[in-house]
């Protein structure tokens, strides 16, 4: 494994939810680690008998085989009283982890990959969105994305405009931000917590915090997992398996800012583990 | 495979299992492709990558005449012209924005795919009718063992297996993994056909273990 | 839709950041190829390189997010793109 800047990042390695004294074996970049929780209850995560960094928050166990330098990004709608929050559980999926990132970012694919649920034909059109990069916090943030949803969200009754936003916070995670029927004026959160397993594999976390008093937890989740399960059988099949940085084999067009925008994030951090450096 | 020292010839499928509006993976000397049949029935070949950001297009879907990727519906026409790109619906895709494609030629029931420019036509199978595929995990060297007897230069493979004469088409997969299409006589009787059939079976079962005791060394 | 209904832009991109002109050049032509636009270089150094493009405005859109990438040893700081007068005459 290459030294690389993103190994001083928090990564998930596990749900609070799950955790017990016997431990749980995965990896992260290429090492086995162990998370278990201690004689007082709290997580402890280790790599061949050394104690790593861990942190919990929003519902999962954090850890690096580095030392981050800052705490955990913070999401403050997590804080806001009302919301249900949402394990979805962990997903294998056999590609770059900066792949499943890249794939959250982009709304293109709704009419294709997810028909009649995040999308439809004819309504492929992708209207103009702004990029930016937040400098304070270090953030790639993608605002004023609209796109038009048949079914948007588990609370919605009919198509609706959706309107969304899309933050990176950590080279491996994600945060989605979409407008809210139930609550016009607030967002739904909808997060990707991607666990570097190698560069080629990941374990994918997906996590909630939503306005929905209706719908029961078997169906918020199983919701969120078809969708995620569509986004896998793409994420498997995209070639090369490493997120190119170099677009020199690829078309992007301006639907594809995010996109863009993200590996333009990651190239200028040295945030290169999952990433093919020359096109190919 | 019938090669010439422009291109060579690869029987990838058989003409019944392209159904017209179908796109299936299969693989070439030259990699993985996207064997394609519009709803009029044209077979066509085209690279197993889309051009916009590599998702596989066999994994697309036939509309009319032309082969869209998953993705985000990046449309292409038999020829590997990109005709619709459905994020940017106003604008008509250059005809630079393509993926590569092989030339097709289909006859007898068997799809044959060039790589390179081949001179010469696919070879005729005369009388010969194509019965179904199976892969072997087993290299061209392996099967040969097995049969005792080896493949001419059209990858045409002819042997006794239980007591049945079975007819082979060969087509190379991997360097331990092999395409078998089972040919047979035109007026072969239902009796024949699964006589061949089971002896194709008992091959396949001999090359794979010849194959796995060689690799196991 | 017909070519002649698509609106076509002349428009100058200015490309500005540690910028190895040997390794973008190339990679800059390469790319506009591919996607049928005309180009012209019109000016290259390590900090900034001038492209002249006609075309409609999704192809020279595609040109811009490609170039905001680039080859792996540059690194592209802005883009700007002005309209450029009349037509570039460029090389495909």
């Amino acid at each position: 494994m290459t030294q690389d800047a993103m190994i001083d990042e928090w990564y998930p390695v596990g749900l609070v939810s799950q955790l017990d004294s016997f431990g749980r074996k995965t990896a992260l970049m290429g090492e086995p680690i162990d998370v278990a929780s201690d004689a007082d209850g709290n997580a402890r995560v280790t790599a061949n008998g050394r104690t790593l960094p861990v942190c919990v928050r929003y519902g999962h166990v954090w850890s690096s085989l580095g030392q981050p330098q800052k705490e955990l990004f913070a999401i403050p709608e997590a804080d806001q009283p009302g919301r249900r929050f949402v394990d979805v559980g962990v997903v294998r999926v056999r590609c770059s982890p900066l792949r499943a990132v890249e794939n959250f970012l982009d709304i293109a694919h709704f009419p294709f990959v997810h028909t009649d649920i995040l999308g439809s034909e004819p309504h492929t059109e992708v209207q103009n969105y702004k990029v930016e990069i937040r400098e304070d916090a270090d953030e790639v943030w993608a605002t004023q994305v609209k796109f038009y949803q048949p079914q948007a969200a588990r609370s919605a009754s009919g198509g609706i405009t959706t309107e969304y936003m899309y933050r990176v916070p950590a080279p491996t995670c994600s945060v989605l931000y979409k407008t809210c029927p139930p609550r016009p004026g607030e967002w739904d959160v909808i997060t990707l917590f991607v666990q570097p397993l190698a560069e080629d594999l990941c374990d994918v976390w997906p996590w909630m915090a939503l306005f929905d008093d209706e719908s029961s937890m078997t169906d918020l989740i199983h919701f969120q997992q078809t969708i995620f399960l569509q986004d896998r059988s793409i994420l498997e099949n995209q070639i090369p398996r490493l997120l190119p940085l170099d677009p020199g084999m690829e078309i992007p067009t301006r639907a594809d800012l995010t996109s863009v925008a993200y590996r333009r994030w990651l190239k200028r951090h040295g945030y290169t583990y999952g990433a093919q450096l020359v096109a190919q | 495979m019938l090669s010439d020292p422009t291109g060579s010839w690869t029987p990838v499928a058989l003409s019944v299992d392209l159904p017209p509006g179908t796109v299936v993976p299969a693989r070439t000397p030259a990699g993985p492709i996207a064997l394609w049949r519009s709803a009029s029935g044209r077979p066509s070949a085209s690279a197993d990558r889309c051009p916009h950001r590599g998702m596989r297009l066999s994994h697309g879907f036939v509309r009319g005449e032309t082969l869209s990727c998953i993705y985000h519906g990046w449309s292409y026409g038999a020829a590997g012209n990109c005709l619709r790109i459905p994020a940017h619906p106003g604008l008509s895709p250059p005809e630079t924005i393509r993926v590569a494609t092989h030339p097709v030629e289909e006859a007898g029931g068997v799809i044959w795919v060039g790589v390179g420019e081949p001179a010469t036509q696919p070879p005729q199978l005369a009388g010969l009718v194509p019965l179904r595929s199976l892969q072997a995990q087993a290299g061209m060297a392996a099967l040969e063992a097995a049969a005792g007897a080896k493949a001419d230069e059209n990858g045409l493979l002819e042997t006794t297996q239980n007591s049945q004469e079975i007819r082979l088409l060969l087509a190379f997969q991997e360097r331990d993994e092999t395409l078998i299409h089972v040919l047979l006589d035109g007026d072969s009787s239902l009796l024949e056909r699964i006589a061949v059939s089971r002896a194709v079976e008992a091959l396949r079962r001999k090359a794979e273990a010849i194959e796995a005791e060689g690799s196991s060394r | 839709m017909t070519r002649q209904n698509q609106d076509h832009l002349f428009e100058r991109m200015t490309i500005r950041g540690a910028v190895d002109s040997a390794s973008f050049v190339p990679w800059i032509r390469r790319h506009a190829a591919k996607l049928g636009l005309r180009q012209e270089i019109r000016h290259a150094d390590a900090g900034r390189i001038e492209v002249e493009v006609a075309g409609p405005v999704e192809l020279i859109d595609m040109l811009e997010m490609g170039c905001s990438l680039g080859p792996i040893d540059v690194w592209v700081e802005t883009i700007t793109r002005t309209p450029a007068a009349g037509g570039t005459g460029g090389q495909p």
